[in-house]
C-alpha cells in the first residue's frame, strides 16, 4: 500500500517521517520469533527450584519415566565455569547439587524435547531434594531488619554521594522534615513474551536469535559458562514485541539455559515462555524504600538533603549496582542544595533478581523526592509550583556530584511551560482537600512533578565504551545500490529504525528510500552498545550521523576522481554535483564504486570531550554526558462514595534536545506516561508468603487499557545537545519518571492525605479517607 | 482427541479443515494455516493480541475451541482484512498517525477497530475506547491508535457511497 511521506525531501531530522516498519506490522506480516518455523529444533523447559531458599541435596531423573528423545542439561553439563558474569560473577547459570538455591524459580536443569508439551511433561519427572533454609522474601522484611539491626541486612552493594557538609546543613536549617516512601515491583509487560533459539554450529560456535534487546550482552556474558570466546557467539534480534528493559539483562540467562541442551544434543533448542512463567521468573522493576530527611530555612531554601535509598536486588546482584547508582544520582538532582548525603544500598532477598525496566532506578528516586518536595512546600506555606520555581536547579548550578549544568539544560522552560499550559495556579485553588467544593460532585486534585534524567551510561561509561558503528554501501532487495546502517541498536517498538534512517539520510544527503537498517546482528554490526539508558538516539544516533558523513566524503572523493577530473564533488539530494559537470545520480556512482572498490564503509566511534570527567572511586564529577528535563502535571477526580480514582488530564513538557521525529517522540511519551500511570495507581504484583508474586497473570495484574488513559498534553522544548551534531538528548525513560509523584501529589490535594506507597489502589484511598478502626 | 471437519468462510474463501475438536482456534490458524498475524500474548483472553472476527464480532481466538464454530461461520483475520476497503483504510490510518510501535498488538487492534466501524461508522471517542478496551497495548498509550480509528472513520464516511 502507498502512503505519502510527510518528510521534507531535503531534510529529515526534525520531521515526522513515517515509520519504516509500520506497513508490515499493520498487515500482520512481521515475523516475531514464534511466527517463524525452525524445523528440527527442540523445545526446552526450565526446571526450577520450588523453594525460596535451600540446599540442593540431589537431582535425579524419575527412573519410571521414558526419557527417550529427551535431553536433560544440569550444572554438570556446563562446559566452562558455572557463572553468569553480570556485574559481580556471583550468580550461577544453574543451581548445582550441593549449592544453595536462593530464590523460588532458580533454574536447576533444562529439559529439551521435540515438542514443548513433551519437554514440560519430562520436566515434571526431574526429582529435587532440597534442604530448606529460612528465607527473607520481601523488601518490607529487609527494611524491618535494617531498622532494627542494620548490620544484619545482607547488602549486595552500597554507594554514597556526598556534597558539602550534611551536619552544617541541618545546623543551618530552621526546620527538618523526614518521611519514608515505598514502591513495589513492576512488570514490564512487553506483549511478546521472552523467547530465543540457540543453534550449535559444527565449529563449536553458537548462533542465537530471538527477542533480545542487547545482542552483544549474551556474546560477552556466556564466554565463561560456555567456554567460548566472543567471536564464537553470534546473536541477532528478531522483531521485538516490546521490551522496556525486560529483554536487556534476562535474555543472556535464557540464552545460557537454551545453550546447554543445544550443545549437549547438538541440535537447535528454542525456549519461549508463556505469560505466567514470564511474569513469575523474569526480572522486574526493583521495589524501593527511600527515606528523605531534609533541612530548610523558613523561606524554603534547602540546606540539607539526607537520603537512604534501598533497592530490593533479589537473590543476586546481576545489574542492580548500576540501577542503584542511577537511582541515587537522581535522588537530589533537580534542586539547589549545598549539603547532600545520599546512601544507596542494594539489599539481598530470596526473590527473583530484579533488573532493568525503563527508568532504571530513577523513577523510584523521583517518586520519593517529588512527593517530599510537595510536603516541604506545604510545611513552608508555599504552592508547589511557586516552591519549585524557587528552588529548582538551572544552568550554572552544580549537581550533588559537582557537575556544572550548562546552557543546554531547559529546566526552567519545562517548569514554566507546564504550569502555563495546565493553568496550574488557578486550578490549584479548586482542589477539594477532602471537602467537596461548590459545584463538585467528585474530589478534585492537581499535582506537579519536576525532574531531570541523565542521558546515556552513568559516569564515564560512554567515554570508556566508545560506541562504534558503520554505514555500508550495499545492494538492496531490489538489486540496486543503497546503504545499510550497521549498529547494534535494536528496534523494539521505539522507532530506532525510522529515526536512524532519517539521521543517515541527512548525514549522506540521500533519500531515505535507499537506506535500510537491518535487524541488529553481532555478526554484521560493530558494538554500538546496548539499547538502553535513553542513550541510543543521543549516542548511537551521533555515531550513525558521523559514519554517514564519512561515507559521503568517500563517495564524493570517488566521484571527484572518477567523473569530475578532480573537481570538488558534493553529494546533495541523492546526486553528485561538481562545478562544470552534469550531476550524476547516487545509484550510478554507488554501483561503480562498489565495482571498483568492493566493500565501502563509513565508520565512526563515539568520543566525549576531555572536559567531561568522572571519578568512580569518589563518585564525583560529570555523572552523565547530558540531561533531559521534564515537568508533569496530573489532574485527578475521586468519587466520594466509591473512592474510584480517575486521572483525567496529564501535561508533560520535556526538553530532550533536538526532536528527531516528533511523531515517534510523542508516541514514546504517551506510551511511557501510560506505563507510569499503571505504576502509580494500578500495577501491583505483591509478594506472597510462598515466594511468588501474587499477581502473575494478566487476569490479576491490571495494566491501563484504552479506557484508563487520560488526555495527554505533550510538548517538547528543544535545548540541543552540543557534543552531537543531531543534537538529541535522551527520551525513552523520561515519561516513566515523574507521573507517579504528580498523581500522588494530586491525590493529596484532592483528599487531603498524602499516600507514600505505590501503587495507590482504591483500597489505599479507602483506608486513607476512612481509616481502619 | 476425535477429529472433526468444518467448512468456514475464512478471509472470504470457503475453507474445509480437519482437526481435533478441542484444538484452539489460535493454534489452528497459526500452526495449520500459517496465519501468524494473530499473536499469543497471554493465552487467557486478557490481552487481545489473538483477536479475530467471528461472524463480524471480535473474539479472542486463544479461548475458542475451533470445534465450537459451526459450518458456515465467517472468519476474518488480519491476513484477510486488507481485502476489505475499510481494512485498508484503517491500516493506512494506523501508519499515518504513528499508531504502531512494537506492532505485536496491532493485528488485534486493527480487527477490533474494523468490527467497530462496521457497526458504528461514526464512533465517539468513548465508543472507540470501549471497543478497544479488550486489546492491550504497552507501547503507545492508545492515543495514536484512537486517533487512527477516528481518521479512518472520517475517511470512510467521506467515501461511504463507494462499495467496499
Amino acid at each position: 500500500m502507498k502512503t505519502k511521506s510527510r518528510c521534507n525531501p531535503t531534510r529529515h531530522i526534525g520531521t515526522g517521517m513515517l515509520r519504516v516498519d509500520a506497513a508490515d506490522k499493520v498487515r500482520g506480516k512481521t515475523q516475531y520469533l514464534n511466527d517463524r518455523t525452525y524445523p528440527g529444533a527442540l523445545h526446552a523447559t526450565v526446571v526450577r527450584s520450588p523453594t525460596a531458599r535451600g540446599i540442593l541435596k540431589s537431582l535425579t531423573l524419575d527412573p519410571a519415566y521414558d526419557w527417550k528423545g529427551v535431553t536433560v542439561a544440569t550444572a554438570e553439563d556446563i562446559p566452562g565455569e558455572n557463572v553468569m558474569v553480570m556485574h559481580d560473577r556471583s550468580m550461577p547459570l544453574m543451581g548445582a547439587v550441593g549449592a544453595e538455591l536462593r530464590y523460588r524459580g532458580e533454574p536447576v536443569a533444562v529439559v529439551a524435547a521435540a515438542t514443548a508439551e513433551k519437554s514440560m511433561e519430562a520436566a515434571d519427572h526431574v526429582r529435587l531434594d532440597i534442604e530448606q533454609r529460612p528465607a527473607l522474601l520481601t523488601l518490607a522484611e529487609a527494611i524491618a531488619l535494617f531498622k532494627k539491626s542494620p548490620k544484619k541486612l545482607e547488602l549486595l552493594k552500597t554507594q554514597n554521594i556526598e556534597k558539602g557538609d550534611i551536619r552544617r546543613g541541618f545546623a543551618e536549617a530552621d526546620e527538618v522534615l523526614e518521611a519514608e516512601y515505598w514502591a513495589g515491583h513492576q512488570e514490564q509487560l512487553y506483549l511478546e513474551n521472552q523467547g530465543l533459539i540457540v543453534f550449535p554450529r559444527k565449529d563449536g560456535s553458537i548462533y542465537v536469535e530471538g527477542s533480545i534487546q542487547c545482542p552483544y550482552f549474551p556474546v560477552n556474558e556466556l564466554n565463561a559458562a560456555l567456554d567460548l570466546p566472543p567471536e564464537k557467539i553470534r546473536v541477532k534480534q528478531t522483531p521485538i514485541g516490546g521490551a522496556f528493559g525486560g529483554k536487556e539483562d534476562y535474555p543472556s540467562m535464557l540464552a545460557g539455559y537454551a545453550a546447554l541442551p543445544a550443545l549437549k544434543a547438538k541440535k537447535p533448542v528454542k525456549i519461549t515462555y508463556e505469560r505466567h512463567e514470564d511474569m513469575l521468573f523474569t526480572p522486574k522493576r526493583h521495589p524501593v524504600w527511600v527515606r528523605f530527611k531534609t533541612g530548610f530555612k523558613k523561606d524554603g531554601t534547602l540546606t540539607a538533603i539526607e537520603c537512604d535509598y534501598i533497592l530490593d536486588g533479589g537473590a543476586y546482584l546481576t545489574i542492580s549496582d548500576v540501577v542503584m547508582y542511577r537511582g541515587i544520582l537522581h535522588c537530589a538532582l533537580a534542586y539547589r542544595c549545598e549539603n547532600v548525603l545520599i546512601r544507596g544500598k542494594v539489599a539481598r532477598t530470596n526473590s527473583m533478581p530484579n533488573g532493568a525496566f525503563r527508568g532504571f532506578g530513577a523513577p523510584q528516586a523521583i517518586w520519593g523526592l517529588e512527593s517530599h518536595i510537595d510536603a516541604i512546600a506545604e510545611k513552608v506555606g508555599k504552592r508547589p509550583d511557586a516552591y519549585r520555581l524557587q528552588i529548582h536547579a538551572r544552568p550554572g548550578d552544580r549537581t550533588p556530584t559537582g557537575q556544572l549544568l550548562t546552557e543546554d539544560n531547559g529546566s526552567t522552560h519545562c517548569l514554566d511551560l507546564v504550569l502555563q499550559r495546565s493553568d496550574f495556579a488557578e486550578k490549584f485553588k479548586q482542589a477539594s482537600r477532602g471537602k467537596l467544593r461548590k459545584g463538585q460532585n467528585k474530589y478534585y486534585g492537581i499535582g506537579l512533578s519536576f525532574f531531570a534524567h541523565g542521558s546515556a551510561f552513568t559516569g564515564d561509561g560512554e567515554a570508556k565504551f566508545k560506541a562504534k558503528g558503520r554505514v555500508e554501501l550495499a545492494l538492496l532487495e531490489d538489486g540496486r545500490p543503497g546503504v545499510n546502517i550497521r549498529v547494534s541498536s535494536t528496534e523494539m517498538g521505539q522507532g530506532v529504525h525510522t529515526i536512524f534512517t532519517q539521521i543517515a539520510a541527512d548525514g549522506l544527503s540521500l533519500t531515505p528510500e535507499r537506506i535500510r537498517f537491518p535487524y541488529a546482528d553481532t555478526g554484521m554490526a560493530p558494538n554500538s552498545g546496548p539499547t538502553v539508558a535513553s542513550r541510543t538516539t543521543m549516542v548511537v544516533g551521533n555515531v550513525v550521523y558521523r559514519a554517514a558523513q564519512d561515507l559521503r566524503n568517500q563517495i564524493e572523493a570517488f566521484a571527484s576522481r572518477r567523473y569530475f577530473k578532480g573537481a570538488a564533488a558534493r553529494m546533495r539530494h541523492s546526486k553528485l554535483h561538481a562545478k562544470g559537470f552534469r550531476a550524476l545520480p547516487f545509484l550510478r556512482v554507488a554501483r561503480d564504486m562498489r565495482e571498483e572498490l568492493g566493500e565501502v564503509n563509513g565508520a565512526f566511534q563515539f568520543i566525549l570531550p576531555d572536559t567531561v570527567q568522572w571519578d568512580q572511586s569518589r563518585f564525583k564529577g560529570d555523572s552523565y554526558p547530558g540531561y533531559s528535563w521534564s515537568a508533569n502535571v496530573a489532574e485527578v477526580e475521586i468519587d466520594p462514595l466509591t473512592l474510584e480514582l480517575t486521572v483525567t488530564r496529564v501535561f508533560d513538557v520535556i526538553d530532550i534536545g533536538r526532536v528527531i521525529n516528533p511523531m515517534t517522540a510523542t508516541g514514546q511519551v504517551e506510551g511511557g506516561l501510560t506505563q507510569a500511570l499503571g505504576y502509580a495507581v494500578m500495577e501491583k504484583m505483591g509478594t506472597g508468603k510462598n515466594g511468588l508474586f501474587d499477581a502473575s497473570r494478566l487476569q490479576t495484574y491490571i495494566v491501563p487499557t484504552a479506557l484508563d488513559v487520560p488526555n495527554y498534553d505533550v510538548k517538547f522544548v528543544e535545548y540541543p545537545y552540543p557534543f552531537a551534531p543531531p543534537g538529541a538528548k535522551g527520551l525513552g525513560e523520561l515519561p516513566m519518571d515523574g507521573l507517579a509523584p504528580a498523581i500522588a501529589n494530586a491525590i493529596e490535594t484532592a483528599i487531603g492525605v498524602r499516600l507514600r506507597s505505590l501503587p495507590i489502589t482504591p483500597e489505599d484511598l479507602f483506608n486513607a479517607v476512612i481509616p481502619p478502626a | 482427541m476425535k477429529s472433526i471437519e468444518r467448512t468456514w468462510k475464512l478471509n472470504g474463501t470457503a475453507t474445509t479443515l480437519r482437526f481435533p475438536a478441542g484444538r484452539r482456534l489460535l493454534d489452528l490458524l497459526r500452526e495449520d494455516l500459517a496465519l501468524t498475524g494473530a499473536k499469543e500474548g497471554c493465552g487467557e483472553g486478557e490481552c487481545g493480541a489473538c483477536t479475530v472476527l467471528i461472524d463480524n464480532d471480535p473474539a479472542v481466538s486463544c479461548l475458542i475451541p475451533a470445534g465450537q464454530l459451526p459450518d458456515g461461520t465467517t472468519l476474518l483475520t488480519i491476513e484477510g482484512v486488507e481485502k476489505k476497503r475499510a481494512g485498508r483504510v484503517l491500516q493506512k490510518a494506523f501508519m499515518e498517525t504513528g499508531a504502531v510501535q512494537c506492532g505485536f498488538c496491532i493485528p488485534g487492534m486493527v480487527l477490533a477497530a474494523y468490527a467497530l466501524l462496521q457497526r458504528n461508522p461514526k464512533p465517539s471517542t468513548a465508543a472507540i475506547r470501549t471497543a478497544l478496551a479488550g486489546n492491550l497495548c504497552r507501547c503507545t498509550g492508545y492515543v495514536k491508535i484512537i486517533a487512527a480509528v477516528k481518521l479512518a472513520a472520517a475517511r470512510l464516511r467521506k467515501t461511504s457511497s463507494t462499495p467496499g
